[in-house]
């Protein structure tokens, strides 16, 4: 059977269930309210569906935010492009695909098979009112398992438990149905999201995203070491966190026999789980640079652009870089160095570090190290550690490297010369 | 994947937590078991066994209180007043040399034979005792374990923690400090620790073949697959402490406050690997590491993440990592804050009620806005969200899955509709929020999920007694 056939097969059993067994109750519903005569539609095209872009009709605040993601199964490749030749090994996956833009109707076909690793990043702004509606579209490739999934906002200040996603304490969205969770989000800073069901089993299969915050000083002028910001990590009143480029960087890592054994049917292996693949979003080195195509990598399985975050960080000499670092590692900690580029961290767990107008808590470090579901605001200057043009410490162009000072995880399995890192090319302006 | 061993652990699950749930609620949980009042200790190393979650028996090693004569990890909680002048006298059972460590404190060891660590207490000697002695000069959470043979007897279970409560300290007005800034309501100890069995096995036939030699172990090829808070696997970790059944692990983990209570969470690392500790449902703000505040000067303080001062130093995180041999001491406090509905419903007539109410500018940045410190005076409640209704429409019942500590509602306090079978294990309606190890793997007992290093934090509503 060819695996067209065999997805044509699968699609068709699921069809026949949505029909069938499943409660009639069972139903896609992508909730985004509006008060009468209302309607939404994104626009844009960016994946989500903002009030104040214009994207809602009638909304029920000018604050309204909505996107709709699909959770699954899917496929991607490793970047040991060499020794398993030409794609990289193919790894079976769990993830969430972004189907803010599919017609309810249509997200159960658009959804199989069409996950995403890592997840849909998602990016908010302070004092957002976030609906995120969660479809559960099942594992067409594991038609024997019935998880339901959902969506733990990981750092969500003042949770409840109703959203929180943890299925032990709350509620979880079965295959072929939608819940749709809220959040009035206020606290700026670099959170992330998962997949909470069975969490060593999902987390590891690869159920992560980015997730972040955007303050409400953001569009302010602030002058900060005489360059002046309009963009920051917090409210910190004083500039000091000021950036002009920012990337999220999510570290992750698989273990290739529990997703290989997972696609095989078998008993998952917890105590032995050991990572090989380590990851920058999603991606070894040097897939992790790739961004050929805006539209992600493709996988060898049916060509699903599956992995759609680079990790290639540029920016001009003078520039401020911010790096929003998490880790949704399974196994183990890991350190992270940006060679040549001294690194001051400034924020993490979704906090300026210090109060308001005071940078005594900020510190110069050239390496930071996360244990999973930890978090850290790292700025780089390109002025160097006195944040000014001149003074000997000014960032020279060139290429310069992020990467795991863990060097084991500087692989990809079996194939050196890869794994946890990126780069970082600085240009003259 | 949903397998029959999680089916398994989830009956587990439910018998210990339907136990708890017969306990009446005590002090025990809102205080730190341990042994208090005294301020000399008589403890004896012996060997006992454990039956962990997934069914299997564990040997371990541990100290033993010589009131009761049961050992027990981890050892005896040693609860002691600042100032006092500390004697632990240590006897042994065990065919090797064992002692006892106590980092952070001045100390002097008398009797048995030098070992590199401290005195030590020989193997297959019953008689011989060993004195330690130190002033409990400084408040805070600290630790202890053996400092002979320590990849081996760590491993083992010979650890547990030391509280040295400050002076004047005043149980109905607590602090782990001695003022604002470490004040609490309600305080619980989590001790993470991991075991590989395979050790314990071996040590286990070693004793078998010979109990008067030392076990040879190959501690190198040491890879843990338990996890433990309290010196109990998940889900044994929520059981009573005390339990019946639970002889050589007494202490439970459990924690729970209402909203708007302080809860001093005393972090320790005792095993031998990092843990990345992630607790739902809020930030905590980390004050002292090691027995010591996180302040720039004495006295210093500033506003905390969400009530009353902190040390001025103090770091808020939704993760703390924990590190062998470390001791971390957390304020955690919820609030429902600015969720965006109301927590308690929109239909019974309940009334917010703030004399508090401000519209502050707080200096960290945070909970800008109108009406950022309106707290009911008695509740909690957050009266900005106060008559709001839940901003979405949930499925039907019969499109979810429904963990057992889910009261079927969003409110607090509040009971939905489950169908038959579901939920039933969160009696006063409250929000649980899972603490636990981020490192996902950890959350297994010798291969079967889930279990490992998880609680939960129990938001009670507003007027359920947690002592």
């Amino acid at each position: 059977m060819t695996r067209n056939s065999l997805i044509l097969g699968l699609l068709i059993t699921v069809a026949l269930w949505s029909g069938g067994p499943l409660p009639a109750q069972a139903d896609v519903w992508f909730q985004c309210p509006t008060t009468a005569g209302g309607s939404f539609n994104d626009d844009d095209g960016d994946g989500m569906i903002r009030a104040d872009a214009g994207e809602i009709i009638n909304p029920v605040s000018p604050n309204e935010v909505c996107m709709h993601l699909s959770s699954g199964d899917g496929f991607v490749n490793m970047a040991d492009k060499v020794l398993e030749a030409p794609n990289g090994h193919e790894q079976y996956v769990f993830g969430f695909s972004n189907v803010t833009d599919v017609p309810d109707s249509q997200v159960m076909e658009v959804g199989m098979v069409h996950s995403n690793f890592p997840a849909p990043t998602i990016t908010i702004k302070e004092n957002d009112e976030f609906y995120l509606t969660l479809t559960n579209v099942g594992m067409m490739m594991r038609p024997d398992l019935f998880d339901p999934h959902t969506v733990h906002f990981h750092g969500f200040p003042n949770a409840s438990a109703v959203f929180d996603g943890v299925p032990d304490d709350s509620i979880s969205i079965n295959m072929g149905s939608s819940l749709t969770y809220y959040y009035n989000v206020k606290d700026p800073g670099t959170y992330m999201y998962h997949c909470h069901v069975e969490a060593a089993e999902h987390m590891q299969m690869g159920m992560l995203g980015n997730l972040y915050v955007e303050p409400a000083q953001d569009g302010s002028s602030i002058a900060y070491n005489g360059r002046t910001y309009s963009r920051f990590a917090y409210n910190d009143g004083d500039g000091s966190t000021g950036y002009d480029v920012a990337y999220p960087i999510q570290v992750s890592s698989f273990d290739p026999n529990f997703h290989d054994m997972h696609i095989a049917v078998q008993p998952l292996p917890f105590a032995f789980m050991t990572d090989q693949y380590p990851m920058i979003n999603g991606r070894g080195y040097p897939d992790t640079i790739n961004n050929s195509d805006p539209d992600g990598l493709a996988n060898s399985f049916d060509g699903n652009k599956s992995q759609k975050v680079d990790s290639l960080i540029t920016a001009t000499v003078g520039q401020r870089i911010l790096l929003r670092i998490s880790s949704l590692i399974t196994t183990n900690f890991v350190t992270l160095t940006t060679q040549g580029i001294p690194m001051q961290v400034v924020g993490n767990g979704a906090r300026k570090l210090g109060p308001m107008n005071n940078t005594s808590q900020y510190y110069m470090t050239n390496s930071i190290s996360l244990g999973g579901g930890e978090a850290m605001e790292v700025i780089l200057d390109t002025y160097g550690p006195d944040g000014v043009l001149g003074g000997g410490d000014d960032i020279a162009p060139g290429t310069y490297f992020l990467y795991a000072t863990n060097v084991d995880h500087l692989a990809n399995n079996e194939e050196d010369y890869g794994g946890m890192m990126t780069e970082i090319v600085i240009s003259t302006p | 994947m949903m397998n029959t061993f999680t089916r398994y652990i989830r009956g587990q699950i439910t018998v210990l937590v339907a136990l708890l749930l017969l306990v009446p609620a005590s002090g025990a949980w809102a205080q730190i078991d341990g042994l208090t009042g005294q301020t000399t200790f008589n403890l004896t190393v012996k060997t006992g066994h454990i039956v962990t979650p997934d069914a299997a028996s564990m040997m371990i090693w541990g100290y033993a209180d010589d009131s009761t004569g049961q050992v027990q990890i981890p050892g005896p909680t040693l609860i002691v007043n600042q100032g006092d002048h500390i004697t632990v006298n240590l006897h042994n059972t065990l065919p090797e040399a064992v002692s006892i460590v106590f980092p952070g404190h001045q100390v002097t060891a008398s009797g048995g034979v030098a070992g590199v660590l401290t005195n030590e207490v020989p193997g297959n000697d019953a008689v011989t005792q060993v004195t330690y002695e130190f002033d409990a000069t400084e408040p805070g959470t600290y630790t202890y374990y053996s400092g002979s043979h320590s990849d081996l007897q760590v491993e083992m279970g010979l650890y547990g923690a030391i509280i040295v409560r400050p002076a004047g300290f005043d149980p109905a007005a607590p602090t782990a400090y001695g003022d604002a800034r470490s004040a609490y309501d309600y305080e619980f100890l989590i001790l993470q620790s991991e075991m590989d069995y395979a050790i314990h096995h071996q040590v286990e036939l070693s004793l078998l073949a010979d109990p008067l030699v030392p076990p040879v172990i190959d501690t190198a090829a040491y890879h843990p697959t338990i996890w433990f808070l309290n010196g109990r696997p998940g889900p044994d970790d929520l059981a009573p402490a005390g339990a019946a059944w639970l002889p050589v692990q007494p202490y439970n983990c459990l924690p729970r406050g209402n909203p708007g209570k302080r809860v001093l969470a005393r972090m320790i690392g005792a095993g031998r690997d990092s843990h990345p500790f992630h607790t739902h449902g809020n930030n905590f703000d980390l004050i002292a590491r090691n027995g010591r505040l996180l302040e720039s000067a004495p006295g210093m303080s500033k506003a905390a993440t969400e009530l009353g001062p902190v040390p001025d130093l103090a770091v808020s995180d939704y993760t703390q990592t924990t590190s062998p041999g470390g001791t971390y001491d957390t304020i955690y406090t919820w609030t429902g804050e600015d969720l965006g509905w109301d927590i308690y419903g929109t239909t019974n007539g309940h009334t917010c009620s703030s004399s508090t109410c401000t519209d502050v500018s707080p200096a960290d940045g945070y909970d800008d806005g109108t009406g950022d410190a309106c707290w009911d005076d008695t509740t909690y409640e957050f009266c900005p969200d106060h008559g709001k209704p839940l901003p979405v429409v949930l499925p039907d019942i019969k499109d979810l899955t429904f963990g057992m500590f889910w009261s079927g509602s969003p409110l607090l306090g509040n009971e939905g509709a489950l169908p038959p079978g579901e939920g039933g294990f969160n009696v006063n309606f409250g929000y649980f929020h899972i603490w636990h190890s981020h490192n996902e793997r950890e959350l297994t007992n010798n291969d079967i999920f889930p279990g490992g290093m998880m609680t939960f934090f129990i938001v009670e509503p507003p007027g359920i007694a947690i002592q």
